[in-house]
């Protein structure tokens, strides 16, 4: 049964068969404990299917959510779960893991499984959860050197950035972006030259296709004069720069 | 307006009891955390056996009372769980990310297939 569930997700799965695969999983039997926890873990995990069938897991997801609600919330806490395991943990070997898991909850918010307020949650927390903005205190979560947390936060505003283009989550984004320019140039200014070209590319493209007229900031004191400005802007200055200042900042924006 | 307000003020009380050992049953874990505050939602997944040493149990209760999160936070927020064979594993509780909870219906809906 197992390795059926298995078959029908990670290999069937494509573009054009979501509805024929739809109705498969519809008639396992939910009823069965076993049989639903683990198709509930096959659902979560998204590293297991073709990095660009993703978006066909979360239109599946999204279509049997209509028949089998609980199945939904299970699937967001487990990749949700996952993102911030991958944080704690922080090893290489799961970085496909990952990037695969941001790329699906960005995914999951176009298919409309989560909102806006969950995504930026994941945002603010891959550039402060374990983060150290001083140079003399290292975190063992984000390292100086490691970079991949640009590359996580890339990837989910490639999946769904253009989402967030008005009201208040066109203003959350353009508020985030500002903290992660900050958090960028930070990394940047740690590792000087040696900075990879193409990581920086990515992320200025990035940047560029969801706010083409966005001036970026050129140097870590620009960003963080950016980031003070918002601090004021918002009455929240006097709080501390820790992480609980974005989540502050955050409940502020969305007045 | 008014409407939205009422969400974003709504308290939280969904919590996670992560870093539990990967292999917990539902009936060692709620006998252990017993008494458990009233709760309308539950649900434990184990860890998943492929991540070796970095697998671990994870489980969700949706407390009636708002309140209650904070004392069952005091208690259980590091708390040392044992595996069958003795390893220690220190949880973590928090806050859910995730809030939502599915609605229960008063008619469990059978799906037509």
């Amino acid at each position: 049964m197992h390795q059926f569930i298995r078959k029908v997700l990670y290999q069937d799965l494509q573009k054009n068969n979501i509805d024929k695969i739809m109705r498969l999983v519809r008639k396992l039997n939910w009823n069965d404990e076993d049989v639903a926890a683990y198709t509930i873990k096959c659902l979560t995990n998204a590293h297991n299917v073709k990095y660009y069938n993703i978006r066909c897991l979360a239109n599946l997801l999204a279509g049997l959510v209509a028949y089998q609600e609980e199945v939904g919330t299970k699937v967001v806490d487990g990749v949700l779960e996952d993102i911030r395991l991958g944080m704690e943990i922080n090893l290489p070997k799961y970085n496909q893991r990952r990037v695969a898991q941001v790329k699906y909850l960005g995914e999951l918010y176009n298919y409309r499984m989560v909102e806006s307020a969950d995504v930026f949650k994941v945002f603010y927390s891959l550039i402060t959860f374990g983060v150290s903005l001083d140079p003399y205190v290292t975190s063992p979560l984000d390292p100086p050197n490691h970079l991949f947390r640009v590359r996580l936060t890339c990837v989910l505003l490639e999946t769904c950035g253009t989402y967030f283009s008005s009201g208040s989550s066109k203003k959350r984004l353009d508020y985030y972006l500002t903290f992660l320019q900050d958090y960028y140039w930070y990394k940047k200014s740690l590792w000087g030259e040696a900075f990879p070209p193409t990581l920086e590319h990515i992320f200025k493209e990035t940047i560029m296709t969801l706010r083409p007229k966005l001036k970026m900031c050129q140097s870590y004191e620009e960003a963080q004069k950016e980031v003070e400005n918002i601090r004021i802007a918002l009455g929240v200055e006097n709080i501390g720069h820790e992480a609980k200042t974005d989540e502050d900042g955050l409940d502020t924006i969305a007045e | 307006q008014s409407q939205k307000a009422d969400k974003r003020e709504k308290p939280l009380t969904k919590v996670v009891i992560r870093r539990l050992p990967p292999t917990i049953n539902k009936e060692t874990f709620l006998n252990q955390i017993s008494p458990v505050p009233p709760y309308d939602y539950f649900y434990l997944v184990n860890g998943e056996a492929a991540l070796g040493e970095n697998s671990f149990a994870r489980a969700y209760i949706n407390f009636v009372s708002p309140n209650d999160v904070f004392d069952f936070k005091e208690k259980f927020d590091n708390y040392v769980f044992l595996d069958h064979k003795g390893n220690e594993y220190a949880a973590v509780v928090e806050f859910a990310a995730f809030q939502k909870i599915p609605k229960k219906r008063n008619k469990v809906r059978v799906d037509p297939k």
